[in-house]
């Protein structure tokens, strides 16, 4: 019995994912393919199945949440409230390394570094690692092959340790389109994440189309609203990352029989 | 339009058309959110138009220098490309003046500081005398400002090169070594933020100088000798369309079914994501010599609709292709700003439109003024051009080809 309940509780959830994603993707309204994983993320599940997930989100300032009302409004700890909402008795750790410039080789290093203290504590392994990369590498113009290089060498590492990864590209904004190259350094992000089986949160597709059907726009909102702006893309963005772990979920288990 | 452009002397309008059409293409897919750069080479192929506009250039400029070098010999063929690296040095510099008054402007017109506050674009706004200095150098080049340095260092490397125009096969070989040494051994010209160029000059060479041996044509006596070309061999052309059939695979699951890729071992995925256009691949390298291959035994050289009104425009800026290149590049700027501002459909009908109008505009005023000045001054105003200077007489009286040709033509 005791053995049974979190594959019924996983069953259950891949039964009501659909309806989840419907609801959800109104709430901020992204198209439904942008919220697809595309693969799976079955330690995460697994987690999710214990009651315990130990999530490390790293990147450059975004992380932070920018502009926002305050840390818990930025938008891994709106991620975490709200899987721990989704699911009554989950508790989710949220590791936030992130500092504003951080390229991928230097979150490549934080990573390593949480993942080695997590083995240091009892039970306290990462199981998902939330890796946003490319802003600072398009903006500066760095080297792609050096980001392509540390970004397969971590995923080649973060999947040799049993931990699950999702790739988050740079921000929408219509100021960086202008003037950066940013679609080389998007493309190449979006395959090395599927050359690794490994999600990608498209958020400058997702935040281009909330701006698009002018739902949230950060960059054109007045002044006065800018907090309240920046409030709701990050938890618009969380709600977004929430789905694709879903996603990613379901993906995990075997297919239901119809 | 079409009395404007050049077709004698057995000219090959292929490479003028394709060239023209690569031209338009760098201005499409340098202004990030045109729709347009959804259906451009780079979409279909694992090369883009800047191979394109590489080969081709190495195509002109094998043709030009190298019939300047076999009409009066390596200095003054010499001094021609160096007068045209100077040319392209000064409108690259022209061309950072403008982007960097592009990002002074849409940051303002943005208000971007509070929003942005992980971008240090503004570098000018940082460090401005070393920001120029080192892009005087060369060494930084901001965003999409990255083809001229190219062209400028590869011209550079045609000096020496030109007399090995006779010896193609050394040419390719010297070229072929360095391209292989440089590639080994991740070699780069440096840029200031501690990386390489954007586009290795030291690798890229290689397609400009096989471009060049297909475009010189070595003069036997008084006449030319047709360029050499690469004879079609069916399993040559078969492997041809093997290989832009794999580019187009790859790519096709890469941007539109991503999962497949999960059910590839993970390490032929991988080796997609290290097919890098920085030191030109050699899988692109091969795609754009097989997509050239391909193109140039299917579309006949003497092709009607190469001469037909639709053709005209793009053989037209293929003709003139410095200043249409420059053009674009500085337009691309403008279509930029305007899609920053708004990016609705109508908006990007206008951003091409006039894009391409005023692309086309040039080359048609860079045909007409060369054509007017090949034709000699007009009967009723000798009188008045007379005195204008010794320099229009002395280019008209060297008429009708020599002062004017390797110029425009490269």
């Amino acid at each position: 019995m005791f053995a049974l309940r979190p594959a019924l509780l996983l069953l259950l959830g891949a039964l009501l994912a659909p309806a989840a994603a419907r609801a959800e993707s109104a709430a901020c309204g992204a198209p439904p393919e942008l919220l697809e994983s595309g693969a799976a993320l079955p330690v995460t599940a697994r987690a999710i199945a214990t009651g315990r997930l130990r999530v490390v989100a790293t990147g450059s300032a975004s992380v932070l949440g920018p502009g926002t009302s305050g840390p818990e409004a930025a938008w891994p700890m709106r991620l975490r409230a709200l899987l721990e909402a989704r699911h009554p008795g989950l508790r989710v750790e949220m590791v936030v390394r992130g500092a504003r410039g951080l390229t991928a080789t230097d979150t490549a290093a934080l990573i390593a570094e949480e993942l080695a203290q997590g083995q240091l504590q009892q039970g306290g392994a990462v199981q998902l690692v939330l890796w946003q990369a490319g802003t600072v590498e398009a903006v500066r113009g760095l080297d792609l092959d050096d980001m392509v290089d540390v970004l397969n060498t971590g995923l080649d590492l973060l999947r040799a340790q049993g931990v699950d990864a999702v790739v988050i590209d740079p921000q929408f904004s219509r100021f960086l389109r202008a003037n950066a190259n940013i679609d080389a350094y998007r493309d190449m992000l979006r395959l090395v994440a599927a050359a690794h089986a490994v999600p990608l949160l498209r958020r400058y597709e997702l935040m281009r189309y909330w701006a698009e059907t002018e739902r949230v726009d950060l960059e054109r909102a007045p002044r006065s609203r800018r907090v309240a702006v920046a409030d709701r893309l990050n938890d618009c963005l969380a709600r977004a990352m929430a789905e694709l772990l879903q996603s990613g979920m379901a993906e995990a288990q075997p297919a239901p029989r119809p | 339009m079409r009395a404007l452009i050049r077709g004698g002397g057995g000219r090959d309008l292929r490479a003028d058309f394709f060239r023209g059409l690569a031209l338009w293409f760098i201005f499409i897919d340098h202004v990030p959110g045109n729709l347009l750069g959804e259906l451009t080479l780079r979409n279909i192929a694992l090369c883009d138009a800047t191979e394109a506009f590489v080969l081709l250039a190495g195509y002109a400029a094998g043709l030009a220098y190298g019939a300047s070098l076999d009409r009066k010999g390596w200095t003054f063929a010499a001094a021609g490309l160096v007068r045209r690296v100077g040319t392209l040095y000064v409108a690259h510099i022209f061309l950072l003046v403008v982007f960097t008054a592009q990002v002074g402007f849409s940051a303002a017109a943005l208000d971007s500081n509070a929003y942005l506050d992980e971008l240090h674009l503004d570098i000018f706004g940082e460090q401005p005398y070393r920001a120029l200095l080192e892009a005087l150098l060369l060494r930084f080049q901001p965003a999409f400002l990255d083809i001229l340095p190219l062209y400028i260092v590869i011209l550079l490397l045609l000096v020496p090169a030109l007399p090995l125009l006779r010896r193609p096969g050394l040419l390719l070989a010297l070229s072929g070594a360095c391209y292989l040494v440089v590639r080994f051994f991740e070699l780069n010209l440096p840029s200031w933020n501690g990386g390489g160029w954007f586009f290795n000059p030291m690798a890229w060479q290689l397609l400009f100088f096989i471009g060049c041996t297909l475009g010189y044509t070595p003069r036997r006596g008084a006449v030319r000798a047709a360029a050499p070309a690469v004879p079609l061999n069916p399993a040559l052309a078969l492997a041809a369309v093997l290989v832009l059939l794999l580019g187009v695979a790859a790519l096709t699951v890469a941007w539109h079914r991503p999962e497949l890729l999960a059910l590839v071992p993970e390490r032929l995925a991988v080796l997609l994501t290290t097919i890098d256009k920085t030191s030109l691949h050699p899988f692109r390298l091969l795609s754009i010599l097989a997509l050239a291959y391909l193109l140039g035994h299917a579309v006949a050289a003497d092709a009607a609709w190469l001469r037909s009104p639709p053709a005209a425009p793009f053989v037209l800026m293929g003709q003139h292709g410095l200043p249409v290149f420059c053009a674009g590049i500085f337009l691309s700027f403008l279509g930029r700003l305007a899609l920053e501002v708004e990016d609705g459909w109508a908006m990007q009908l206008a951003v091409n439109l006039a894009g391409l109008a005023a692309m086309v505009g040039i080359a048609v005023v860079g045909a007409w003024y060369r054509r007017e000045a090949a034709a000699g001054p007009k009967p009723n105003a000798t009188l008045a051009a007379a005195p204008a200077g010794p320099r229009a007489g002395a280019a008209t009286e060297s008429l009708p080809v020599p002062a004017v040709s390797p110029r425009t033509q490269a």
